[in-house]
Parts: structure tokens; sequence; C-alpha cells
């Protein structure tokens, strides 16, 4: 069986099904929903392919010649989690959310984006599917959102694009001052940029990806980014996808100038860690789930992003755990909330109570996400947070300890959200579960559930990755 | 020890009750899934007995975590807790099924109970921290649905959530202690620690003493949260929201033991730290003086007991803090006994009122309830420590053991045994004795309900015997058993002389404050107590403003910063539009054929180019 070409169709798949939907709407959902199905059926069946510790796919072709750019893509292990998470997250969003049709068309152009983006081995390759995913993003905010989407879509392009010119130039000095043959990964890794060059660079990517990881202070474009999406949910959870800063920093940033790295370390370090602290006491205080939700994410992330400054192998399997995990944690929750919003009518926490009475499987289908963007042993969520402890400890104790008070305030606030809109005694009656709802909560539940009872399944494929990471900055396991 | 997959099935046995209730108990009938629930919790005990018969047992899977393996092992001390917890638990559940007859959630509130028991047994049958975790946050998430179970009062939520966010203060110390001896240890299995720290039961040589302190020290704040000792003390009170056999189970008889649980079985950490231990023992003195002194002022026929259950944790925690880790758990047992009884006779007594916990309209239910007022005065005099019964015996080991450690420990804990004997017959005397205060036809409870009470009582009255003191000459089952498991030092026994002195002087102590209590409290009831007394009762009644303190000192703080920063975070926004702004005018001087958003594009490469040539340069 030639994994390779699977590798290939998956990739391009969701991209050619979402202009078709572009063109002819009348495909409908059920057309989306087979196109993100089969995706995400080719990214397990790729994942049940690799075999052995940190094995996976690669494929070049060289694209153009005289600056040696390749269409290169490659799946370790790191890849191929990534690529389960996105496309299920997908085929979960594009299944339940109610939107108008073309907009599922944008959704799976993303997708391609997305995968794009954890499957390149070429800088270029990458710099431009990181680019490119940024486009049905902005068009989906500024078609289908809210009132005030045309100010959210100029900050989320201002911030995004403000980043990615110094890394454009972070690009193309990797390579030349490095010396490397080509811009494959493989080739920038074995020839890093050193001195005060590898500052300079490592700078270059930092403020795109600190955007989109997203890492205080450089978050403040995400909540109105989130509040002003269409209240579906839909952009919402491509956008939580879209979250692949930490990825690129590990992927890219950290190994092609980890003297850079080094340079930076300890900012970073701190910024993610008051990031952590700073977005759980904010979202205390949101007034929309929508909000609250980004707020989280942010807070989660500086958790995550802890782990992976923290250099140790533990805290990048860390890191990248929690990165899949929540995409499919924080996607099912913006899509759970769509499908209250649609029912109340309100994003707003507060107007509607107790409402658990009249939906009880709805109560628990969002209790299971609270539970599991808590962190509760057992889901998904934990893991991946627990990992990202035990590596930045050694790091440095105090911060971790700043942190991780993120996690009390994390039940704070959301279980006090959760009370108010299910809990207490009711004023509205809505419509629990419908059956479609009941397949989208089942396969949500049954994943967090999976990933969280058995981390093992992704952390024996991803942990060899980042012992690689570890050992190049020297530190050990 | 077998390394057996039966042992995971203990566990998966009532993780089944709780997905199959959860998801079909609806379409059962009433009783079926408490039934069912029981049925589970009691095949959990007997295959837990089985199995440690056969001496014990083991299954592990590896690397579940990298470095981290998915282990549980049965030995003598998880098993003691196996037993209380599904032995116990197993009459609870039966207790409930007439107790919640005729509750709209009754198949939910089954299925949380098996999913309770499921993650207890996770707690105290695991071998590897995490997983020890997997547990202590599962009853924790238990505990939270069972507070708040009946939802619909804004303030059973509101007390869900405080115990659910006061434990996460507790978890997160458990989580760095697992930080500290991940970095200096690297492996979190608690045979391993062992190993690594405690080999032979000594402790090993060139330990780095200030990080052991400090894992030692934060696992510790994790059981403060759990058991609910001061300053983390402040949810169990609250946690009385939820049904009265959550109660018995989860806030009496075994969760809140957890953290009790949790310092002897790292044991091997605790037993050489003085300073640490120490700790343990002034924070167990607080909690037990602080629940005492709380328990007097209640008027909630639930809250006297759970704030007695507050100072019984301090006992324990004593114990463990001067290394008598067998006796922590041995007090650990009887209470469980005990306490589980006086939960389960108050819900009865709730039961025949039709839903009234003010014990000012309560009183005389000698008459009206034949089977329940048994219950209730075996539960109150063995709380009390009535010479012979269960409580007696585990609570005079604590004492000479403490008297060991040091006389003004003793002391201070003598004193809170003779409170405890007071409030015990404070709470007797306003609930059974005088006349009855209300106005309800108080009626006795259906069988399912007295008999598992019955079982409890022959455990309060009889439990104690298996751990007698050395001078009766009398064997002693459970020291020599629990102690073959846990790591401690041996102790020098009091000469006889001492030790006979010691137990005479907690057992007149005990009979002198039951009896000065059983006469004080019927004025009480009559209202004729003395007004020092009553001014005394009202700042008891308030937990001498413990939660007015935190929320003015630490949660609306919190909260109004919160607000701030809410506002001030739409300010960094605004600030970097404007930053935008002005990279943007910039942009458009440097470009001007440039239209939208090209024109940062153009700026950006500008300077982009501008730095690598700069670099270049500078190289």
């Amino acid at each position: 069986m030639n994994y390779d070409a699977l590798m290939h169709v998956g990739l391009f798949l969701p991209l050619l099904a979402g202009i078709a939907l572009l063109i002819w709407p009348s495909l409908g959902r059920t057309f989306a929903v087979a196109a993100a199905g089969v995706t995400f059926l080719l990214a397990a069946w790729l994942f049940a392919g690799a075999q052995g510790e940190g094995a996976g796919y690669a494929s070049q072709t060289l694209l153009l010649e005289p600056i040696q750019m390749y269409y290169a893509l490659g799946l370790d292990g790191v890849g191929l989690m990534l690529w389960l998470a996105v496309s299920f997250t997908t085929l979960l969003a594009v299944y339940i959310a109610q939107v108008p049709i073309r907009m599922l068309g944008w959704a799976l152009l993303m997708e391609t984006g997305l995968l794009g983006i954890f499957a390149a081995a070429d800088l270029v390759l990458f710099y431009v599917f990181f680019e490119a995913t940024l486009i049905p993003a902005l068009l989906m905010l500024g078609l289908y959102g809210g009132r005030e989407r045309l100010k959210a879509a100029y900050t989320f392009a201002l911030f995004t694009l403000v980043g990615s010119l110094p890394m454009l130039a972070a690009v193309f000095a990797v390579r030349y001052l490095g010396g490397a043959p080509s811009f494959l990964h493989a080739d920038l890794a074995a020839n890093p940029v050193s001195g005060a060059a590898a500052t300079w660079v490592f700078l270059g990517f930092l403020v795109a990806f600190a955007v989109k990881t997203p890492l205080f202070p450089l978050h403040a474009w995400l909540p109105s980014f989130h509040a002003e999406n269409h209240p579906s949910g839909l952009a919402d959870a491509m956008g939580t996808l879209y979250k692949v800063g930490l990825f690129a920093f590990f992927k890219w940033a950290i190994p092609l100038a980890p003297e850079g790295f080094a340079q930076f370390q300890g900012l970073l370090l701190l910024l993610a860690a008051f990031g952590a602290i700073y977005a759980a006491w904010l979202a205390f205080a949101a007034r929309d789930w929508k909000r609250l939700l980004a707020y989280g994410g942010v807070s989660h992330m500086g958790l995550g992003a802890l782990g992976l400054f923290s250099g140790h192998a533990d805290g990048v399997t860390g890191a990248l755990f929690l990165l899949a995990a929540s995409m499919v944690y924080t996607g099912g929750l913006f899509l759970v909330v769509g499908r209250i919003a649609e029912r109340t009518e309100t994003l707003e926490i507060g107007p509607v109570r107790g409402i658990a009475k009249s939906a009880p499987a709805l109560s628990v289908l969002t209790m299971f996400l609270v539970m599991a963007m808590i962190g509760l042993p057992g889901l998904s969520g934990f893991p991946g947070e627990f990992m990202a402890l035990l590596g930045a400890w050694k790091a440095s104790p105090w911060l971790t300890f700043v942190a991780f008070t993120a996690v009390i305030a994390a039940a704070a606030y959301a279980l006090t959200a959760y009370q108010a809109l299910f809990q207490e005694s009711p004023n509205r009656t809505v419509p629990d579960l419908t059956p479609r709802e009941w397949v989208f909560g089942v396969a949500v539940v049954a994943s967090t559930l999976l990933v969280g009872l058995y981390p093992k399944m992704f952390t024996e494929l991803i942990h060899p990755v980042s012992e690689a990471l570890a050992k190049l900055l020297g530190g050990g396991a | 020890m077998q390394e057996t997959i039966l042992l995971p099935l203990i566990i998966l046995l009532p993780l089944l009750g709780f997905a199959v209730l959860g998801l079909w108990g609806k379409r059962m009938q009433e009783p079926t899934p408490g039934i069912v629930a029981s049925a589970l919790v009691l095949g959990s005990f007997v295959l837990g007995v089985v199995l440690l018969a056969q001496g014990g047992a083991r299954w592990g899977l590896e690397d579940w975590l990298p470095g981290i393996p998915l282990s549980f092992a049965l030995d003598n001390l998880s098993g003691l807790m196996v037993m209380i917890v599904a032995g116990i638990g197993f009459l609870i559940h039966v207790y409930a099924i007439g107790y919640m007859h005729g509750d709209a959630g009754f198949s939910r509130f089954f299925s949380y109970f098996n999913l309770f028991i499921a993650a207890m047994l996770v707690l105290v049958l695991g071998d590897s921290l995490p997983v020890v975790f997997v547990g202590w946050e599962g009853v924790g998430l238990a505990s939270y649905l069972l507070i708040g179970f009946w939802y619909a009062d804004r303030v059973n939520g509101d007390s869900a959530r405080k115990a659910f966010i006061v434990n996460r203060i507790g978890d997160l110390g458990f989580l760095l202690g697992m930080g500290v001896l991940w970095a200096n240890f690297g492996t979190l299995s608690i045979s391993e620690l062992r190993e690594a720290i405690a080999p032979e039961g000594e402790l090993a040589v060139g330990l780095n003493n200030a990080a052991l302190a400090l894992a030692a020290f934060l696992l510790f704040v994790g059981a403060i949260g759990k058991s609910a000792q001061v300053p983390l003390m402040v949810w169990l009170p609250d946690a009385m929201a939820g049904p009265t056999p959550v109660s018995a189970l989860i806030h009496a008889a075994t969760m809140v033991t957890a953290g009790v649980y949790l310092l002897c079985r790292n044991s091997f950490l605790y037993f050489d730290l003085p300073d640490v231990s120490f700790w343990i023992v002034l924070i167990g003195m607080i909690t037990a003086v602080y629940g005492a002194l709380c328990a007097f002022g209640q008027t909630d026929i639930k809250r006297i007991v759970a704030y007695s259950t507050l100072s019984q944790l301090g006992f324990m925690f004593v114990a463990a803090g001067v290394g008598a880790y067998w006796v922590a758990m041995f007090h650990v047992m009887t209470h469980a006994f005990f306490k589980a009884l006086l939960f389960m006779s108050s819900g009865s007594v709730i039961h025949a009122l039709g839903g009234e916990q003010d014990v000012r309209k309560m009183g005389g239910m000698w008459n009206y309830l034949p089977q329940t007022r048994i219950h209730g005065l075996v539960g109150a005099l063995a709380l009390g420590g009535l010479p012979l019964l269960s409580g007696f015996w585990s609570k005079d080991a604590i004492l000479a053991y403490s008297y060991e450690y040091s006389p003004v420990v003793w002391f201070v804990m003598l004193l809170v045994a003779a409170m405890t004997a007071l409030y015990s017959m404070r709470w007797f005397v306003l609930v059974f004795l005088g006349k009855y205060r209300g106005h309800e036809h108080p009626h006795e409870s259906p069988s399912v309900m007295t008999w598992p009470n019955h079982v409890l009582t022959l455990g309060s009255l009889f439990a104690g015997f298996v751990g007698l003191p050395y001078v009766i000459q009398y064997k002693n089952f459970l020291e020599p058993w629990l102690n073959k498991v846990i790591v401690h030092h041996e102790h020098e026994k009091l000469p006889v002389l001492e030790e006979w002195t010691l137990i005479l002087v907690s057992a007149a102590v005990a009979v002198g404050a039951l009896y000065y209590g059983y006469r004080f409290f019927q004025a009480e009831a009559a209202g004729r107590l003395p007004a020092w007394f009553v001014r005394f009762q009202e700042a008891s009644l308030r937990s001498f403003y413990a939660d007015d303190v935190y929320n003015a000192l630490i949660v609306k703080p919190l909260k109004s910063v919160a607000k701030i920063l809410f506002d001030a975070d739409n300010g960094v926004l605004t600030g970097f539009q404007w930053l935008g702004s002005v990279t943007g005018t910039l942009g458009g001087l440097l470009a001007r054929l440039e239209t939208g958003y090209l024109r940062f594009y153009a700026a950006g490469l500008l300077v982009a180019a501008v730095l690598l040539i700069l670099v270049g340069v500078i190289r």
C-alpha cells in the first residue's frame, strides 16, 4: 500500500471538495460531510499504518529549481496526531454547525491549509500554507460574522500580517545565513543558524508564531475574533485549529535556530506562565461564552507553551498533546455553544438559566467537554497538561506554580458559567439533543474519553520526537 | 502478589454501573437502578476480599504516559480501604434505595454513586501517583455532581462549585508535588519511589532532603484540600447540601479520608521528615479544635455531624503526623462505621420528619423511632468515645501516640476528645430526648434503610477490638497487618503503668464529658442556656466567620481584579490597533501605490530587508 499517495489525497481532497461546494452549493451538506469524513478516514488510516516509534511518511518533489524549493510533505508521530485532531474536528464542525452551505466550503478550504501546515517539510511550502489558511479564516469572519465583524477581521489581519512579514524575512535568512542547500526541513535543521543571526531569525519567527499560539500579549485579537464569528461555532472551531503556534515553534523556530531560542527562553517562559494565569483570571469576568472559551484557550495554550519552552522532552510531549486535545475539546465546545445559542438566541452568560431540566443530555455533553477543558484526569485535557507540568517544573518551579494556578481558575470560570446556564431554577425550556446532535455528542465524548484514558496511543508516537528536540537543546528527558 | 486482570475488574464493575445507569437508567423502574448499583459495589467488595485473602494482587500497563505506568496494587493498606469503600459503600447504597425513593433523579443518583465508588477505588488501588490522581479528581467530580444533585436550588449549585474549586487548590499541591518527585527521581510509581527513598524501611543515603521535604509538603497540601483541613476546610460543611447518603459515603466515611490515606500510602516520604510531620500534627490539631468548636453552635442536624467529621479528620492527621500511620488508618476505619451511622441516623430522622433538618424543631424522637434511636445512641457514644466502643479504642491509640510525641499535643487532643463527647451528646439530646418540638408525624424508616444501620451499629460497637492497646493481653490484629506494608519507625512502647494511666484518663474524660453533655444540653432544648454560651454559639454557628473572612479577603478581590483586567485587556487590543494604524499610515507613505492590507506587506518587507542587511553587515 502506498501510504504516501494517501497523504497527498488527504491533503488536497478538502480543497477540491471545498471549491466544488463554493461553485455548486447545491451539493449540500452531505457532500461536505462526506469529504471531511473521507479525509478523517485517510488520516486515521495513515495513523494506523505508522508502525514503530516516531515512524512516519515523507515525500518530496522539486518545485522551483532555482531556489531549491520542494513540494515536500512529511508526517511523523506529531504530524499524524495533529492530522487526526484537525480532520476529526473539521468533520465534527461541518457535520453539526448550522450555517450557509458555502461557509462549509470555506471551512474545507481551510482544512487543507491546516493539514498542509502540519505536513509541510519545506519551509517555503510551510509559509505558503501558514499564510494561505488566513484567507478562508478572514473570509468566514468577514462574510458570515456578527455586527462588528469588519473591525474584528481588521484586527485579526493586522496581527497576522504584521507577524508574517518578519517571518518571511526569517524564512530566507535561516537558509542563506545557515548555508543550507534547500528549504527542506532536514537540510535546514542540519545547518542551523548561529550567533546574532540566530537571535534575529528566531525573533522573526517569534512574532508570527506567538500570534498564532496565542501567546500573551499577542492574544489580543482572539476574543473579538471569536465573539464576532458566526454563532454556529463553525468558524470558531476552525479558528481553534488555526492556533498552530506551538507546533510551529516546535517544528521550525526552535530546531532551526536553537541558539536564538536559548536567547529568548527565559522571556518566553515568563510570557507563557503569565499568559496562562492572566487569561484564566479574565475568563472569569467574561460575559459571553465565546469570550470565555477564547480566554480559556489562551490560558491552556499558555500552559502548553510553558511545557514546550521548558525544553524538556516531557514538557514538549505535553505541549503537543495538549495542542491536539484542545483542538478537539475547544472546537467541540464552540460547536456545542453554537447549538445552545440556536436554542436560546443568545451567547450571553446569565439571562438563560436552568436548561438542564429540559435538556439533560445536552447538559451532560457540555459537562463532559467542560471537564475536559478543566483538565480532569481520564479526559483528554489532562495528559497534555500534566506532562507539560512535569517538564516545566524542571525548567522553572516558580513559573510552573504561577502558571498552574490557572487550573484552579479554570474550575472557577468554567463551572460558574456552566452553573449559570444549566442549573438553578429554569426560566426557559429548550429542546434536548436531536438525533444528529446525539451522533456528534457520542463521537466527541468518545474521543475525549479514549484519548484521556489511553494517552499511550499518541504519546508513544510523539515522545521520541520530543526527545530528539530536547536532546538538540541539550536538556535531558 | 499475583499479577491479575481481576484487579482492575474491581474498579470496572461500578464504572460499568455508572455508564449503564447513566445511559439507560431512566428506562428502568425504581428500585432497579438502586439494586443494580448496590450489587455491583457488593461485587467489588467480594472480589477485593477474595484477592486480598490470596495475598494481594497487582496489575499494570507500562508507559501509559511516557515513563509513567498505569498500575494498581492491592496490599493490606489498600485492601483495608477497599473493604471500607466497597463494604460501607454497599451498605450506604442499600440505604439510599429507601432514602431516594420517589426522587425524580433516582437513577441519576445511583449512576453518580457508582462513579464515586469507581473513582475512589482507583484512588486507593493506584500504585502510580498520577493514577491515584485520576481517582483523586474523579471523586472530586462525583462529589461535585452529588453535592449539586438537586441543582435547581442555587445554593446547592454554589456549594458544589465551592467544593470543587477549593479542592482544586489542594490538587495543585498534589500536581506540583508530583513535579518535584518526577524531577528528582524520574519515576512516579509509588513502589519505585519507595524503593528509591526508603529501601529496607530506612531513608536512603544521599537524598536531596530539601526536595524530599518540598514534595512531601506539596502532597500534604493536596491532603489538606481533600480532607478539609484548616485552612481549606470551608467546603465541607456546605457539602451537606447533597442528599444525606452522599454525606455519609463521601463526606464522612470515604472520600474525605483520602488525604489521610495519601499520607499513609506515601509514609516513606514523611516518616523521616520531622519538620513536615510537625506541620501535619499542627494542622491536624488546629482542625480538630476548630471543628469541635464549630459543632457546638450548629442548628442543622447534618452540619453538626459535618463539623465533627472535620474534627475527627484532624485526629487522623495528628496520628499520621506523629508517625502512627496504622493508628490513622485504624481511626479511618472506626470513624467510617460510626460516622456513616450518625449520618444515616440523621437521614432517617430527616426522612421521618418530611425533610426537616433543624434540630430546634426536633426532640423526642426516642419515642417515635424505636430502631433509629438505637442507631443514633450507638453512633453518638462511639463518636464521643465511650469506653469499649470502636471510637474509644482508635481515639485512645491516637492519644497514646500523641503523648509520646509531646504531652502538649496529648493534652490538646484530650480536650478535643472531651469536646467531642460534649457535642455528640448535644446532637443526641436535641434530636432524641425531651419533647418533640415540631408538627410532623414522625414514622420509622423502612427496613431497607434500617438494616444497613443495624450492620453499622455492630461495627461501631465492635470494630475497635481489632486494634487493642498492647497492655490488654489480647492480640492486636491491625497493627502488624498494616505495618507490614507501611514504612514507619518502630516506636518504643510506653511502660505498662503509663499506658494504663492514659487509657483510664481518656476513659474518665470521655465518660465524664458524655454525662455532663447529656445534662447540659437538655437545658439548650429547653432554651435555658447561660448567656455566655449563647454568644459563643452564635459565633460557632457562623463557623467563627471563616467564610466571611475568605470572601472579603480572597474571593471578592479576585473577582474585582478579574473585572478590571477584563476591561484592561480591551485596552491592550486598542493599543495594538493604534499601533497598527500608525504602521499602516507609515506603510501607506512608503508604498503609495499599494492598497488594502498589502501595504503592511510592503512595509514589513522593507523593514525585514533592512534588518537582513544589517545582520549581514554585523556578521
